[in-house]
């Protein structure tokens, strides 16, 4: 199926829910991902399949279209569109909190095991990110990662260049202590195309239906 | 009560106790004084007010509203209750009265951007855009010179959302205009590029909307809306097939690492042309390449069209046969790991088992590759291998929660409920005084594993029945019978319960939007907030509730034919069963029954302290129809769903059944009208559909044989048949002539 990232909306959230309660032990009510939505619109991403055929391709016959209801799968937001991934993202807004700097934090991110190495994950930290600079001014953005998930800090500090700050003992509810990581944010360093990697970069000026 | 004693009927006293009976946890007793207070003094503003919160406290916003409206109206001073009522009448949809709460509220306080706002939205709602629009505009000029740093977020979504709304009224002109204006005060650029290229599109101005569409593509080269509108822009459906192409490859030089460049191609190009298989020779090479688990998951799309699964299989089998000694063996696995998906696809077990063995042996601690095979166990209907499987690959990774998961599903599926309970356990909170993770599972709003569970329960006592009805009624068999009897009553009751407890979550998410009402106003962010409102308007609709409701309607309907033939026998006989029962006998089953239940009760409580933790009493209620006829009670049941998901086949298949049951014969017939139009794809499939015939003659038949029916009713029937559904004549007109 073919893969969109999208920002998250309301509508996403029942999805989202399943897949943090499916991958991580760190779960939430969905007023909280209702409290994110309307908080922080424009801060959280998702991961979406979609597998409706939308242009009827002529060499597939109607009669053997068969009409089916969705799968009564939790992933699912509606009829052929699937959720795999997310990041889940706010302000911080804790009134107590020492630094009064804006910045942003990363509540919850994942994605399914069966759709990772597609640098999902890597996609909708950037996204994020980028948002959560432009959108609230956001000048740096903090997370904890669990101290043995190796796969997760390869990914913040090696690809995304976090820093990690401390470490806090047994953060999480089993006890196991957590890497408190920063990054600071630059929005025209976060500009998500950079990261394409690209030999050309589209200046808007020539036909896309030409060669370049 | 000082009062009271002088005066028993005075109302705002006996309205106050019932306040004060509820709060302190004489919940029981409390309506009849709200309800004594408001008979003595239904005009009185403290009775009402009063009344109001007693009614928001229990959760029936109706009639909160309905009493808050009336303070008011009855001349209370206290214009707070204003805005508790305009809560109120946002959450039961009064849009109209809303108006006049919000336009009050802002009067008593127009010192607050929120009024205003919350005045905006209620005229919005009222689709009076521009009575918003002028609200809106009112309250920017006002505020302008006195904005602060921490205002301009709110300041940048009431833009966004006033923009949006003159775009709805229609002046998509003066939409973009504003846009333009507005756009030094606007930090979501996201939305105003989106409306942009919105507004040139419909404004016709193409070539300018094609050039916003990129620089969005530019900010999310994956999102797979802006190429779509892209080629829109581009009139691209008019242009020969090559320049389509060149688009695309035009735009994977600029996003290489983007998924939509790549991947569309393969959807539009036929397989014909020999671009097809080029395209999809990169593509998934690419992925087997790097070993990405989702390589085939994401071409499933393309394999609908027979003649490009063909040529994909070719591609693989080709690439594994020869250019394999090539690269890294684990990439051998990953071949064998497509393979296996596309033999499974067209459901070829047997090779999709050859060929994940063969991966299997070669690298037995890849996690994917158990996964796979557990699914290949579960399309031959080993559930209990397949879940072994599927725990076999779990050890592996303990770790990972996702393949406890899929475990936990894979027991479920083989009714090995205690299993899965306990593997699921692993990674939940475990309550005080638990003895696993049900409750916490329950309090997290775990849809899918509830939902799973009352399948599994659902299943087992099935089984069961099957079971007893294969046992010959004989004395000799009686304990047997007896504790069959048991265990069908105990897993129904549990069915019961967890869909049940579905049911009970999406009420709680439509209610979690109460506090939402206030606090958006406040935030400043109306436009996820008027969304919001459209969500909770269509959340029956979401796919798992769906299936919940299908879950709970057969067992619903399992009983009502239980009734139905436990009536027609009670005509017969005086009803006492064969088993008589052993006094002595029985009493010491009893004990050692009632602490076996002790036991299993600390396994599935769902919530603390339940007073029906098997759902014994919900079982006996429907059974007794303690609660109304079920039938009725399974049309209230579904009747969310016929508003709210229209597009499923499955609401119009028990609506009509229900209908039918309940004479409602013209009711029936707009079922099988819709259920018509989903399956023939609103008309595009012109031949007939056994199932609408099969329909058609059931309702004909039963129309014709009920004596009660009056001819009215028969000629509206038949009238709506042969209008909208004459293909299908042969099949009704022999009933209805």
């Amino acid at each position: 199926m073919g893969i969109t990232i999208r920002q998250a909306d309301i509508y996403d959230i029942q999805a989202i829910q399943n897949a943090n309660l499916h991958n991580l032990p760190e779960n939430y009510l969905t007023k909280y991902y209702m409290y994110h939505a309307l908080s922080w619109p424009q801060g959280s991403f998702v991961a979406t399949t979609f597998d409706e055929i939308e242009e009827w391709d002529d060499e597939i016959s109607l009669d053997t279209v068969t009409v089916k209801d969705p799968k009564g799968d939790t992933a699912y937001i509606k009829k052929g569109e699937k959720i795999v991934g997310y990041v889940l993202a706010k302000m911080e807004d804790d009134p107590e909190a020492e630094d009064k700097t804006p910045h942003g934090h990363i509540t919850s991110l994942s994605v399914m095991r069966t759709y990772r190495r597609l640098g999902l994950a890597g996609k909708l930290m950037r996204h994020s990110l980028y948002a959560l600079c432009e959108s609230f001014g956001g000048q740096y953005v903090s997370l904890h990662v669990r101290k043995s998930n190796r796969a997760a800090l390869h990914l913040y500090r090696d690809t995304l260049k976090f820093e990690v700050t401390t470490i806090e003992k047994s953060y999480y509810q089993d006890g196991e202590d957590a890497y408190a990581m920063q990054k600071k944010l630059i929005l025209d360093e976060l500009k998500p195309h950079l990261f394409e990697n690209a030999e050309v970069v589209d200046d808007f000026s020539q036909d896309l239906l030409d060669d370049l | 009560d000082a009062n009271l004693k002088k005066n028993s009927s005075h109302a705002a006293s006996l309205t106050l106790k019932g306040c004060i009976n509820y709060y302190i946890g004489n919940k029981p007793e409390a309506e009849s004084y709200i309800v004594k207070g408001l008979t003595k003094g239904e005009n009185n503003y403290i009775v009402n007010h009063l009344a109001g919160i007693y009614y928001r406290a229990v959760e029936n916003y109706t009639d909160a509203a309905k009493w808050l409206k009336a303070a008011i109206d009855n001349g209370s001073p206290n214009k707070q209750i204003l805005r508790d009522l305009s809560n109120l009448q946002v959450h039961i949809r009064d849009y109209k009265s809303l108006v006049s709460s919000r336009q009050g509220y802002l009067e008593f306080q127009p010192g607050y951007r929120a009024n205003w706002t919350g005045t905006a939205i209620a005229l919005h709602l009222n689709k009076n855009y521009k009575g918003a629009i002028s609200t809106l505009t009112k309250i920017e000029s006002i505020i302008k010179e006195h904005l602060q740093d921490q205002d301009m977020y709110e300041q940048s979504e009431c833009l966004l959302y006033k923009n949006d709304i003159i775009f709805q009224s229609g002046d998509v002109q003066k939409a973009l205009e504003t846009l333009e204006d507005d756009k030094p005060f606007i930090k979501d650029m996201l939305s105003f590029l989106e409306y942009k290229a919105k507004y040139l599109m419909v404004l016709g101005r193409t070539q300018e909307s094609s050039i916003v569409y990129r620089q969005l593509i530019q900010r999310n080269p994956d999102n797979i809306e802006y190429y779509k509108q892209l080629e829109i822009c581009l009139n691209i459906f008019e242009k020969p097939l090559s320049s389509r192409i060149k688009l695309y490859e035009n735009l994977n030089k600029f996003y290489p690492k983007a998924d939509p460049p790549k991947y569309l191609p393969m959807m539009f190009i036929p397989s014909s042309h020999p671009a097809f298989k080029e395209k999809a020779q990169n593509y998934i090479l690419g992925q087997l390449k790097k070993g990405v688990p989702a390589s085939f998951v994401n071409i499933k799309p393309i394999l609908k069209n027979p003649k490009k699964l063909k040529i994909i299989e070719e591609i693989v089998a080709s690439f594994f046969e020869n250019a394999l000694s090539n690269y890294d063996p684990t990439i051998k696995v990953w071949g064998l790991y497509f393979l296996s998906q596309l033999s499974l696809y067209q459901k070829d077990l047997a090779t999709a088992t050859k060929y994940i063995d063969t991966a299997l042996e070669h690298s037995p601690t890849l996690v994917e590759l158990y996964i796979l095979k557990a699914r290949i166990l579960k399309h031959y209907k080993k559930y209990e291998a397949a879940a072994q499987i599927m725990d076999e690959g779990r050890q592996l990774d303990l770790q990972d929660r996702f393949v406890n998961s899929k475990a936990t599903k894979y027991y479920l599926r083989a009714n090995e409920i205690d299993k899965a309970v306990d593997l699921i356990s692993l990674f939940t909170k475990l309550d005080k005084d638990a003895v696993n993770g049900c409750k916490d599972l329950h309090t997290m709003q775990a849809n899918w594993f509830i939902t799973e569970s009352a399948e599994a329960y659902k299943r087992l006592y099935h089984q069961y029945e099957e079971e007893l009805a294969s046992i010959e009624k004989t004395p000799e068999n009686e304990e047997i019978i007896g504790s069959l009897h048991d265990k069908i009553e105990t897993y129904k009751g549990l069915a019961l319960k967890r869909y049940t407890a579905v049911v009970k979550i999406f009420d709680i998410f439509f209610n979690d939007q109460f506090d939402f009402h206030f606090y958006c106003l406040r935030r400043g962010t109306p436009r996820d907030y008027i969304k919001t409102l459209q969500w909770e308007d269509t959340i029956h609709s979401t796919p798992i509730y769906v299936r919940v409701i299908k879950g709970l309607s057969e067992i619903y309907l399992e009983i009502y034919k239980e009734q139905q033939q436990k009536k027609a026998v009670e005509g017969e006989d005086d009803g006492t069963t064969v088993i008589k029962k052993n006094n002595k006998k029985n009493k010491k089953a009893k004990a050692q029954s009632l602490k076996k239940k002790e036991s299993l009760i600390a396994k599935v409580e769902s919530e603390k302290d339940d007073a029906d933790p098997l759902g014994t009493k919900l079982l006996s209620d429907l059974v007794n129809n303690a609660h109304g006829n079920i039938i009725d009670n399974l049309l209230k049941l579904s009747q969310p769903l016929l508003n709210e998901a229209k597009d499923y086949q499955f609401n119009w298949e028990l609506s009509f059944k229900l209908n039918l049951i309940k004479s409602k014969y013209v009711l029936s017939l707009q079922a099988i009208k819709n259920l018509n139009s989903i399956l023939s794809l609103r008309g595009r499939i012109t031949s007939k559909i056994p199932q609408i015939e099969q329909l058609v003659t059931e309702l004909g038949e039963a129309v014709s044989k009920d004596e009660s029916v009056n001819e009215a009713i028969k000629k509206v029937v038949k009238m709506g048949l042969s209008a909208s559904l004459s293909d299908y004549k042969e099949a009704y007109e022999p009933y209805l002539n």
